[in-house]
């Protein structure tokens, strides 16, 4: 049975002695932004144009001069691609929705935008109007911007009838003669639906790189931190403290729960300075749902420390601990995508990442901060976390039962 | 007046692989005792003060620790002892104080009971001064007393002391010695394992000697010289090196 109060202790203790040790604290807190610097000007050409994001447009409308469809379609499409700054999306228009479809269907296409037959008449009778998305289901970061760019088009849309609601009740009979010239606008070519892709397509640009060489980065050293905190056992044992811990009724439990905790608190203080400075010094952008990538944060200081933990109850030597540690970090980063974005990355290294919490988590805070993904695209990324957690927990339970035995 | 019986070891033994580190050893120790463990490398003194710490479990055997069983009761058992390895068992990185205080809410102290505890027993072996310095700052013989005031944490009815003077000056070992003695004399009982015979001659009510893992001779210091000469004549160092032959253990 765990004592709470001495787990609580050991961890503190751990705690002070990490505060301690100016080493590791240049190691693990600062030692990483060096990285995220040298890595943001290495990767800054990222997401330029060989990465570009494609956007289809097809609208079912008849082409009319009212066709709203149509004057959307015509502001939103990059008229010259050589234009196009590095990171920002191409989008094109396309004829044929079944052809369309049939990409998506056969995995050519990530997915489309449509619009409706019926979509300009049901936004001039006040009714619902849809946009259609359709896009491959396991195209997850390119569906979520996808819904970017539909979100920012809707919202352009009400905007404008907030506006023309606005004018009716405050104009009152000029109301019409001042709709009519607005009108006037649209059917002369110069849209009130306006566009630009840094507004509307915010979320699907890539020209931060600070947004995956600190997740990246944040990933990759609360792991090795908390796989060198392995090393914490160990000492205890050739320090001879692990003697009088036992002698004083501190069960070995406690002992793992106690470097479980002092391991997921400095892992916890990492993120809270690798978030506090991305955000202030780097300004990253933690995309439309910040919750989930604190939660998915959390979640991976947790499986790092159980990770440690099991580390912890393999080896034998200080040596052992140290070169494990380092091993499984420097494996598992660059598999798991906290070097370079794993979505450049080939499509069998992006499956290869999965056998890796780090691949989840990268995926997951890609996602989030890149791709404007909302909680329920990473789901299965802090799903697969709790499963690393669960593994990487039973297998120390595990070696620490027969070890004690 | 008949000494109480305050540890009863029965029967011990422990085996590392093949090779048997205690074989079969019993003693008693009585309450307000200081009892020396002596015996050349190798005899089993540590295997069997782990054992008898409820660190180690012996293969076969058990032990009474103020009338607990320490296979049945080891938790009621840890709560009566105290221990000092024989390696300092510190933080290096932490102050003196900061290590006293962590053992001592190990041992279930309130923050200011741990406190006091620590300050009053730094203040024991002369270091209340040195209270906040850290311990790789410290000397040898100081970090022998911090070593010896922890295992004070708690106020332990039965103090397991493993070679606390090896390796230190003769005034931190005379500190120690009379730390000891006035543990005693407030009724603590000591087990105290050596490899200076004139300190266990100094210290301890009873000793024994232990060889190749079992223990083959218990008795007084005068006693055990009178086994070979005249007590005033001989020394515990002749008693140990005739029992134990002179031949190199390492």
């Amino acid at each position: 049975m765990v004592q709470p109060r001495l787990v609580w202790f050991i961890a503190l203790k751990d705690l002070k002695l990490f505060s301690r040790d100016r080493a590791a604290l240049f190691f693990f807190i600062l030692f990483p932004f060096l990285f995220v610097v040298l890595f943001n000007f290495i990767l800054s050409d990222i997401g330029g144009e060989d990465d570009r994001l494609v956007f289809h447009l097809v609208t079912l409308e008849e082409e009319t001069e009212t066709a709203l469809s149509h004057q959307i379609i015509a502001a939103m499409v990059t008229p010259d691609e050589s234009s196009l700054r590095p990171g920002e999306p191409l989008i094109i228009e396309v004829d044929d929705y079944d052809e369309l479809r049939r990409q998506v269907e056969e995995k050519e296409l990530g997915g489309f935008l449509a619009f409706p037959e019926d979509f300009t008449e049901s936004l001039f009778t006040y009714r619902e109007a849809e946009i259609e998305v359709v896009a491959d289901p396991e195209a997850v970061s390119y569906r979520a911007a996808l819904y970017g760019l539909a979100d920012g088009i809707s919202s352009w849309i009400g905007a404008e009838y907030v506006v023309r609601g606005t004018i009716t009740e405050l104009a009152g009979e000029q109301a019409q003669d001042i709709l009519e010239s607005l009108e006037g606008q649209v059917i002369t070519g110069e849209p009130l639906i306006g566009y630009t892709s840094d507004n509307t397509a915010g979320e699907v640009e890539a020209e931060q790189p600070s947004n995956y060489t600190i997740s990246g980065y944040l990933v990759m050293f609360v792991f090795f931190a908390a796989a060198l905190s392995a090393q914490a056992i160990v000492r205890e044992r050739q320090n001879h403290t692990l003697e009088r811990l036992l002698a004083s009724s501190v069960r070995r439990s406690t002992l793992i729960g106690g470097i479980f905790t002092g391991t997921a608190a400095k892992g916890l203080i990492q993120i809270i300075i690798f978030w506090t400075v991305g955000i202030l010094v780097f300004n990253v952008d933690l995309g439309l749902a910040p919750a989930a990538v604190i939660i998915l944060s959390f979640l991976m200081v947790i499986v790092s420390a159980a990770f440690g933990v099991m580390l912890a109850t393999l080896v034998k030597t200080d040596r052992g601990a140290d070169s494990l540690a380092t091993l499984a970090a420097l494996i598992m980063a660059p598999l798991g995508g906290c070097w370079w974005p794993l979505f450049i990355a080939p499509q069998w290294m992006q499956s290869l990442a999965k056998v890796t919490p780090h691949g989840w988590a990268n995926e997951g805070f890609n996602k989030l901060m890149l791709f404007g993904a909302d909680f329920a695209d990473v789901a299965p990324a802090m799903l697969a976390l709790v499963v690393f957690t669960i593994i990487f927990g039973s297998i120390a339970i595990w070696r620490f039962r027969t070890a004690a035995a | 007046m008949m000494p109480v019986d305050y540890l009863v070891a029965q029967d011990l033994h422990k085996s590392f692989n093949e090779h048997k580190a205690v074989n079969g050893v019993s003693f008693t120790i009585h309450k307000r005792e200081i009892f020396g463990l002596l015996g050349p490398n190798g005899a089993g003194k540590t295997t069997t003060i782990r054992m008898l710490s409820t660190v180690l479990e012996p293969d076969q055997g058990d032990v009474i620790i103020g009338g607990h069983l320490i296979r049945r009761e080891a938790e009621e058992v840890r709560n009566l002892i105290g221990v000092c390895p024989q390696e300092l068992a510190l933080y290096v990185e932490l102050g003196a104080l900061d290590n006293l205080i962590f053992f001592g809410r190990m041992a279930g102290m309130s923050s200011q009971e741990a406190r006091e505890q620590a300050m009053a027993h730094l203040k024991l072996v002369g270091l209340e001064e040195r209270a906040k310095g850290k311990i790789d700052k410290f000397s040898g013989g100081m970090k022998r007393r911090v070593n010896l005031a922890v295992a004070l944490m708690g106020h332990p009815e039965l103090l397991f002391l493993d070679e606390p003077t090896v390796g230190i000056d003769p005034q931190s070992r005379n500190n120690i010695y009379e730390t000891i003695e006035g543990l005693r004399d407030k009724g603590m009982t000591i087990l105290h394992t050596t490899h200076y015979m004139e300190e266990a001659d100094r210290l301890c009510d009873r000793v024994a000697i232990m060889d190749g893992g079992q223990v083959i001779a218990l008795d007084t210091p005068h006693a055990l010289k009178a086994q070979i000469g005249s007590p005033d004549q001989v020394t515990l160092e002749d008693v140990f090196l005739k029992m134990t032959g002179r031949s190199l253990r390492d």
